[in-house]
């Protein structure tokens, strides 16, 4: 099942509609959101929920308790 | 012997009826009349200064118009426009798509407060006020189509309200909500204080300002001109506002002026502060969009807000610092969903970037760093590297994108409510959806729709649902114009 996720960069300046599977990982959705990104991003990522808990990269997004309409950050180490 | 104008005017004025065979609730019912509904007597003492009898009007309209028509004709040659900046050429489509058709949206809610307003003195004023709005939906329609032998995009002067273009259904979003479907009061309240006294003075003083340095004459006269009737049928607001207060209205009153207040900011930023600061030629700009806002409208309304007794909105220390960054961010959104306007936005060349450095500290330090990657991307791409292709998020309440204030302040939030997630770029966009729910709840935004399959996910599909169907029709980067491959058809099926 696909679900629609409010995904941001935390350095960059607006958000995005990620469209995913819910079975895929919260990496996944990072990599996914990044390779939109206008710069390269490199080193890990992390990805926080809107109350700012950050969430475990092996869960699948269902299991990390993202649903329709929720927003994620990605926030990236360094940046090339 | 003539009776003189001021032993007659306030007599007619205040010509009013008793009803001895209704309830005056039932005349003046509070779905249209607004709330609190009060009784007559709470009335009795509406007035505002001008004062304006009908054949005063007539008069003085028929000399503005005379004056707009005989500047257009002396000074509107092709020549003349030809050699417009073709920036400033942008702004006026802009301008014109997303105001025109909203003073016309305006008749019929001056109208309503001609019929349920419940002073005799406010009804004739706004009996007035919705011949002014009439008289602004012309005038600016007749620029508008004199622009058209430039290029045939002015047509959405008259275009833009029928279109689902994401712009204008923000616009149309905060104009129902402000005066469209609206009480009288309401409408006083939201578009003669808030939005006329407190906003218009921008868009056509301000702007009138630079048309004139810019050299285009014919729009100048137009805005100038519609001003001053702005000026005139906005004191409907102050009286309705005294009268509310005076009987136990404040908390109302407090509410109306706040939440216009930020949906009008969040409005402006987008389209005058964009539009001021990246699409006006350097000769015709004296102050910042910052500075019109700190003198002309935060002054003001601070000033308004200390002779009613009431309170600077709770998000004060917010939007003071939107004013220094928000409308920045949002032109980079606007760059990248160019050809999702009608419009062309440009790349700020350098002394376009010095002017902004200069006026705003932190420009280039923030801002720089992004367009210097738009330029990097044009030289190793070419047009396809500078454009967006992943949909925007979408303020469930403004309906704009949820533009970081800056890079890395993020103020977006979200509110569940029957099973629905909604989507808003600030917290005061989320708290005026709170405090009426009902009223916006079922509205989707386009995102809203192309998830629903209301609307085509496919971006060249999309194009054509907002009204942009041929390719030289979509904004473009203003100096780089269009790559050749664009005008290639698109295979259907």
């Amino acid at each position: 099942m696909r679900i629609y996720l409010f995904g941001y960069l935390d350095d960059d300046f607006y958000g995005r509609v990620v469209l995913t599977p819910a079975e895929h990982t919260v990496a996944d959705l990072a990599q996914q959101l990044v390779s939109w990104a206008p710069v390269t991003c490199r080193g890990a990522l992390f990805v926080t929920n809107e109350a700012g808990a950050v969430l475990d990269p092996a869960a699948t997004l269902d299991a990390a308790g993202l649903r329709n309409g929720d927003i994620f950050t990605v926030a990236t180490a360094g940046e090339e | 012997m003539a009776i003189l104008r001021d032993e007659w005017l306030d007599l007619a004025r205040k010509v009013d009826w008793e009803f001895r065979y209704v309830d005056d609730r039932d005349v003046f019912p509070e779905e249209l009349s607004g709330s609190p509904w009060l009784p007559r007597s709470a009335w009795k003492d509406w007035n505002e200064s001008y004062r304006t009898s009908y054949r005063e009007y007539v008069a003085n309209q028929r000399a503005k118009d005379e004056s707009v028509r005989s500047v257009r004709d002396a000074l509107d040659k092709v020549r003349l426009v030809e050699g417009l900046d073709r920036g400033w050429l942008q702004l006026v489509k802009f301008h014109n798509g997303a105001f025109v058709l909203a003073e016309y949206a305006a008749v019929p809610s001056e109208l309503r407060m001609a019929r349920f307003g419940r002073d005799a003195a406010w009804r004739t004023m706004a009996t007035l006020g919705a011949l002014d709005e009439i008289r602004h939906t012309q005038v600016q329609l007749l620029v508008g189509h004199d622009l058209l032998r430039l290029d045939e995009n002015f047509d959405w002067t008259h275009r833009a309200y029928h279109t689902n273009e994401w712009v204008m259904i923000a616009a149309r979003h905060l104009f129902d909500d402000m005066f469209v479907a609206a009480s009288a009061i309401d409408t006083a309240i939201q578009l003669n204080f808030v939005f006329e006294t407190g906003f218009t003075n921008l868009q056509f003083m301000a702007l009138a300002a630079m048309a004139d340095k810019a050299d285009h004459h014919a729009f100048e006269k137009a805005l100038a001109s519609i001003q001053t009737d702005e000026s005139r049928h906005a004191q409907i607001g102050h009286p309705v506002l005294r009268t509310l207060i005076e009987n136990g209205g404040k908390d109302r009153a407090q509410f109306l002026v706040d939440k216009m207040w930020w949906r009008c900011w969040r409005a402006f930023l987008a389209t005058t502060g964009t539009a001021m600061e990246y699409l006006t030629p350097l000769r015709a700009r004296d102050r910042s969009f910052k500075e019109f806002m700190q003198e002309w409208v935060v002054d003001q309304f601070v000033k308004n807000l200390e002779e009613f007794e009431l309170d600077r909105p709770w998000f004060w220390d917010l939007f003071l610092e939107e004013i220094e960054f928000a409308h920045h961010s949002l032109q980079l959104g606007m760059y990248l969903y160019r050809t999702t306007l009608w419009f062309d936005e440009p790349v700020p060349d350098a002394a376009e970037r010095q002017w902004l450095q200069s006026n705003y500290p932190h420009w280039e330090e923030v801002y720089g760093p992004m367009w210097d990657r738009f330029d990097r991307a044009w030289e190793a791409e070419g047009e396809a590297g500078t454009i967006a292709y992943a949909l925007p998020a979408l303020c469930n309440l403004c309906q704009l994108p949820t533009v970081f204030l800056r890079p890395g302040r993020n103020t977006a939030c979200t509110l569940e409510r029957d099973g629905r997630k909604y989507l808003f770029c600030s917290e005061p966009c989320r708290w005026i959806f709170e405090r009426e729910p009902e009223r916006f709840a079922d509205h989707r935004s386009v995102v809203d729709r192309i998830v629903a399959g209301q609307a085509p996910g496919k971006l060249i599909d999309l194009h054509e649902w907002m009204g942009l169907g041929a390719s030289d029709h979509k904004g473009k980067d203003l100096r780089r114009g269009l790559e050749p491959w664009r005008f290639v058809p698109v295979p259907k099926g």
